[in-house]
């Protein structure tokens, strides 16, 4: 029982701080925070990372992963974290590549995953529709057989950054037949495709990540298919395993503490300081000791995983606390800077960078992470079926 | 980085389950809470057969040569079925002061009889007004020539049938200094100790203890004189750990027990398991229990480790075993309806046994209190 770094770790920690130093400047992360900017940065440090041989960091080495054990994917990330970057836009790496390197065929592989990794291609999501939200298996978008195509028709809704996507991961409907879980099909989509029109969704933050994404008599080719016909759900539902470990967000949280740690340090006009409020400072400390065991549980979930055990139930736990915490450090974030956090501005003004804007845009777009990648309330439903073997009706 | 347990662990933990399996059954322990002593002698005994006693004492003394880890996987199986022997007061808390002893010749003098469990010994620190704080000791040590006169109380000392108190006393320094404080090993046949039997609501018999010019030589004082409040510190860090290892075994107890009433109990014709508005709850109490046990883990690293942080790990343990001990409780209780408010159903003893391990050195307020101290400077 030990949590110490070997001297290996510890000189991979320095390793990654000091590429993180050197290659994550204050210039890049303003433009990866704004949102003129938000696309092509993210994609110029995906490429940096690339070049390191980090950007895939947790995919199989044979198709250019780092065999990273749990102690420094933690690492990394607590780094990552601690330098305010970004991890990678999840969509493309966490998403479709392990689906990819899981199911699809060797033709599939060896088209996208190189350029998924150096981020040449840039993917969407197309699960959620107007009618199928938690309950995703009522999906009803369909993809008709013809010839060596598929005709699409349907709507996806929910679809972040659509509006910069080469490609989108669908999951459509090739059967009605069975259970609602069969006959729901894997296809990758070209958004260049004629029939699709996207349309945005501007959000609660007034900014624009989610869109709409229509189709209509969209001619997909078969060889775009994962897997076999009908077996979509199945492939589906190992991706959401995938996408909820990626969501406990422990080092968002540490690093939004130690800023507001650092702002309620500050001695106001009237001499005092924030955190010496009472009230304030148990709010905070209930916060920060839920994150301290938040941070302790994702490691326990990954070094159980680093013996061998598959990402399950555990990353319902990590998905359901870690969106709960990220949630109250934005609530505490909006509370310390709501001097000035009513304001919102354009998103070329000035006052853009300042704390009361980041407070409020983080607050507001937060509301959606206890939202996507499967509801909390669909997530402790699943808990309570297979940790405590709770029946449903 | 490392949370798995050693092989040596997991036999302990299974050795330790399997005992309590055959021994701690729920009318079994009614009976053992009924006796005298509000303990079994004899599971007094065959725990020092089994070698239990040993665990967290060094090689050198005689000891298994156990650390935190060792002695939390014994407490989360006492913690699973509630088991009432002093193995905490007696041989993790006041057991390793005297291990820890700077005077030697009082160490080799008492180590034989605390490792056989033919000694108990508890820690007696406990003031009316101290508000759970260890540096507040108004319990007075005046020296005279070469002993000291003991004059003060002390309050829920643990384990009413212990045969010596250690008792913190201050020779020197104002009421809340860290320096200045004294322990010394007192018998309780000492004429000059008043001792009042209290039983309290987990079972456990306790006492509050006065005495005036109660006489300890300089052979009884475990480290130099004013100079015992590092010992304390470090020691109580531990025992607290350990503590908190008891509380997530019955809270992880409390979950599973209220899952399985829950998928048996019918009522509209199903099984109340199978509503959502309950299932919901259950899973707060099973993720505030996991939450629990990853501040265990943090808090074993950091002693294990030697971190600076060990304090505030300990703190903040502490302070959420607490909070969330007596929140999974009372969801217990509540979930298994009228049958929970008896005291037929083991339940509500739960309930009482997590109430306490919040209020032993203080509450979850107390802790959270002391982790911002440290951390908001």
């Amino acid at each position: 029982m030990h949590a110490k770094f070997s001297p290996e770790e510890l000189a991979f920690q320095e390793d990654v701080r000091g590429f993180m130093r050197d290659n994550f400047t204050p210039e890049l992360a303003a433009r990866i925070h704004h949102p003129k900017t938000f696309r092509d940065a993210s994609i110029e440090w995906q490429k940096l990372l690339d070049g390191k041989g980090w950007a895939a960091n947790g995919w199989p080495v044979e198709h250019g992963g780092t065999g990273w054990s749990a102690t420094q994917k933690y690492i990394y990330t607590t780094e990552l974290a601690a330098a305010g970057a970004p991890d990678v836009v999840p969509m493309g790496i966490k998403m479709v590549a392990p689906v990819l390197y899981s199911y699809g065929s060797e033709e599939q592989k060896a088209r996208f995953l190189p350029i998924t990794k150096s981020s040449d291609i840039w993917w969407c999501q197309g699960y959620s529709e107007p009618g199928a939200g938690s309950d995703l298996a009522a999906l009803q978008t369909r993809a008709v057989r013809d010839g060596d195509d598929y005709i699409i028709d349907g709507t996806k809704i929910w679809t972040t950054f659509a509006q910069y996507a080469d490609w989108i991961f669908c999951l459509v409907r090739t059967d009605n037949t069975g259970k609602p879980q069969q006959g729901i099909s894997f296809l990758l989509i070209d958004m260049k495709t004629p029939g699709i029109t996207v349309s945005p969704i501007i959000s609660v933050d007034d900014e624009h990540h989610l869109n709409e994404v229509n189709f209509e008599n969209v001619r997909v080719p078969v060889a775009n298919r994962i897997g076999e016909e009908n077996e979509g759900w199945t492939y589906a539902k190992a991706l959401l395993t995938y996408e909820r470990t990626a969501l406990s967000g422990v080092g968002y949280c540490k690093r939004k503490l130690t800023n507001i740690r650092q702002l309620a340090n500050q001695i106001s006009a009237s001499g005092t300081r924030l955190i010496d409020d009472c009230d304030f400072r148990a709010r905070l400390a209930d916060v920060e000791m839920e994150v301290m065991a938040l941070e302790f549980l994702e490691l326990r979930v990954l070094s159980a995983i680093d013996s061998g055990g598959a990402p399950g139930m555990e990353s319902s736990l990590l998905k359901l606390k870690g969106t709960e915490m990220q949630q109250a450090v934005q609530s505490l974030q909006w509370d310390v800077a709501a001097g000035f956090g009513g304001i919102s501005p354009a998103a070329d003004d000035e006052l853009w960078e300042s704390e009361g804007n980041r407070a409020r845009r983080e607050y507001m777009f937060g509301r959606a992470c206890t939202i996507f990648g499967g509801s909390n309330e669909v997530q402790r439903n699943i808990i309570a079926k297979f940790a405590l073997g709770l029946q449903a009706r | 980085m490392d949370f798995s347990l050693t092989e040596e662990q997991v036999m302990l933990k299974d050795s330790v389950a399997k005992f309590l399996a055959d021994n701690y059954a729920p009318e079994q322990r009614e009976a053992i809470v009924k006796n005298e002593a509000g303990y079994s002698p004899e599971h007094w005994a065959t725990f020092s057969e089994l070698g239990w006693l040993t665990i967290p004492f060094s090689e050198a003394d005689g000891g298994f040569g156990g650390n935190v880890a060792d002695v939390s996987a014994v407490m989360e199986e006492f913690g699973k079925v509630l088991v009432v022997e002093p193995y905490w007061s007696s041989i993790v808390l006041a057991g390793q002061l005297i291990a820890r002893s700077t005077n030697n010749d009082l160490k080799s003098r008492e180590m034989p009889t605390v490792i056989s469990g033919e000694a108990q010994y508890s820690f007696a620190w406990l003031e009316a007004q101290s508000s759970f704080s260890l540096s507040h000791v108004s319990t007075k040590a005046t020296k005279q020539g070469d002993s000291y006169h003991l004059s003060g109380e002390k309050k829920l000392v643990l384990n009413a049938k212990a045969s010596h108190f250690i008792v913190a006393a201050r020779s020197s320094g104002d009421v809340n200094s860290q320096s200045g404080i004294s322990l010394f090993v007192v018998d309780v046949t000492n004429p000059a100790l008043k001792i009042e039997t209290v039983r309290l609501m987990d079972g456990q018999h306790a006492c509050n203890i006065q005495f005036s010019n109660l006489v300890v030589g300089h052979a009884d004082m475990l480290t130099q004189e004013g100079e015992a409040y590092p010992l304390i510190a470090e020691v109580v860090d531990e025992a607290l750990v350990a503590l908190c290892a008891e509380a997530v075994g019955a809270m992880t107890y409390l979950y599973k027990a209220t899952a399985d009433y829950a998928n048996t109990r019918k009522q509209f014709g199903v099984t109340i398991g199978s509503f959502q508005a309950l299932q919901h709850r259950m899973v707060d109490m099973f993720m505030a229990t996991e939450q629990c046990r990853s501040l265990l883990v943090r808090a074993q690293c950091a002693i294990l480790d030697g971190s600076e942080e060990r304090s505030q790990d300990v703190a903040v343990l502490k302070a959420m075993v607490g909070k969330y001990g007596r929140k999974i409780a009372e969801e217990a209780v509540q979930l298994h309806g009228g049958m929970g408010v008896t005291n037929e159903m083991p339940i509500g003893h739960y309930l009482k046994r997590l109430m306490m391990i919040d209020m032993y050195f203080g509450g979850s307020d107390i802790h959270r209190r002391r982790f911002s101290d440290m951390r908001y400077l």
